[in-house]
């Protein structure tokens, strides 16, 4: 696609001149070069050989992702951790809301529903066990295993007493030096497979090809990343004919700014959303607002120890859709 | 023919109902091993729908150090 070979000829790399400081003033301030050396003030030398290694390719639009796609919800939402051990926790969640069923016309049809959700969490640095289940038996289920220092095996498992309708993947991760790499394998025959490098200390570039064997389809992608520590611009683009392109601006500690854009040439469909992301000392406010006319907002407020209050809004003016949820979350 | 058509059928109702598939119809190495993968498949999915989160109990309770089994169920 001519648009990938445009995003392949984005920024050059920047290549900076070493620190040039006079003699006298190195004898004389011998730590403050070293600290101006390391800090953000002087450029330094590049090491080609020694470049940091990329974020994953499914996490390539992280920032954007936290600020601008909360986790919003419709109704009330009651969750209590137990850590029974620092590595082991359970955790009851109780939901009572309406959820939205997809309907053929752009009537909004919504089903009250509630739910209650055991789980059971094991973190160990090298294996991570995350099981949820549901009262209607739907289960969920993690596993990420370090095999060795470089290799990871990550199992992602949706299970249903329906037949037909439960989801697995296998996800195998190599991480080199600058360079990270996956395959995966999916039911209904789903195979993918995704490489990310590192082409200098702010730039990584990377493709994904995946192949779905049911429907004989197959696709291919292309994404770039350019990030300091002040901003993160990344682009994708998809032989499914779907172009994205993000842009987080951390304007302080505490604000962040994120901006995000995506074109579908299958649909002829353009949507733009900008938010923003405050995370203060006490609480994290997390708000959006969309050109297809929605706007929304989630509240995370630290009451006391270990007692959170969420509140959630989200406020579709196009299709007159108003949501809005209030939850407590008890325990770590 | 037609009752060989209808032995075979009544041969499959009863063996589908969860024991060990049947050979199929021309004893081909291909079929036989793809009717036993279905069958491993789908007994993999039942062992991990019921087992996983036991196990992963079954993992956190022998972890260090170790939790006590009134902590598993009270709420404190």
């Amino acid at each position: 696609m001519g648009s990938s070979a445009s995003l392949a000829a984005a920024p050059p790399p920047p290549v900076a001149p070493p620190p040039a400081l006079p003699a006298g003033l190195a004898q004389v301030l011998p730590q403050k070069a070293e600290e101006k050396g390391n800090g953000k003030g002087a450029p330094e030398k590049v090491d080609w050989l020694d470049l940091p290694c990329p974020v994953p390719y499914e996490e390539l639009q992280r920032e954007a992702l936290m600020s601008l796609k909360p986790e919003l919800f419709e109704g009330l939402r009651f969750d209590f951790m137990k850590m029974l051990n620092q590595r082991f926790a359970l955790s009851h969640s109780v939901f009572m809301g309406s959820m939205e069923v997809p309907s053929q016309s752009s009537d909004i049809i919504k089903v009250p529903s509630s739910h209650y959700e055991f789980g059971a969490n094991f973190l160990d640095p090298k294996l991570m066990l995350i099981g949820r289940v549901l009262t209607d038996g739907r289960m969920n289920a993690r596993v990420k295993c370090d095999l060795t220092d470089n290799l990871a095996l990550k199992i992602h498992a949706q299970l249903t007493n329906e037949p037909h309708f439960s989801q697995g993947m296998f996800q195998f991760d190599y991480k080199g030096k600058d360079y990270r790499s996956q395959f995966q394998i999916g039911n209904n025959a789903f195979y993918g497979a995704n490489y990310i490098q590192s082409v200098s200390p702010h730039l990584s570039f990377g493709g994904e090809i995946f192949w779905i064997g049911h429907q004989r389809k197959s696709g291919i992608g292309f994404a770039a990343r350019y990030n300091t520590d002040k901003m993160v611009v990344t682009a994708q683009v998809a032989s499914t004919g779907i172009v994205g392109l993000s842009y987080v601006q951390k304007i302080s500690e505490k604000v962040s700014l994120a901006s995000d854009f995506m074109y579908n040439q299958m649909s002829r469909d353009v949507s733009s959303t900008f938010g923003y992301d405050y995370i203060l000392r006490q609480c994290r406010l997390r708000g959006k607002i969309d050109t297809n006319g929605v706007v929304g907002a989630l509240l995370e407020e630290r009451l006391n120890m270990g007692v959170t209050l969420l509140l959630s809004a989200e406020v579709d003016h196009v299709k007159k859709d108003y949501k809005f949820g209030f939850g407590l979350t008890v325990g770590e | 023919m037609a009752s060989r058509v209808s032995l075979k059928a009544k041969g499959k109702r009863k063996a589908g109902k969860g024991s060990k598939p049947a050979a199929p119809e021309d004893g081909s190495a291909g079929g036989l091993a793809k009717e036993w993968s279905t069958w491993a498949m789908k007994k993999a999915k039942v062992l991990a729908h019921y087992g996983f989160i036991p196990l992963v109990i079954l993992v956190g309770m022998n972890s260090e150090p170790k939790p006590q089994l009134y902590q598993l169920l009270s709420p404190v």
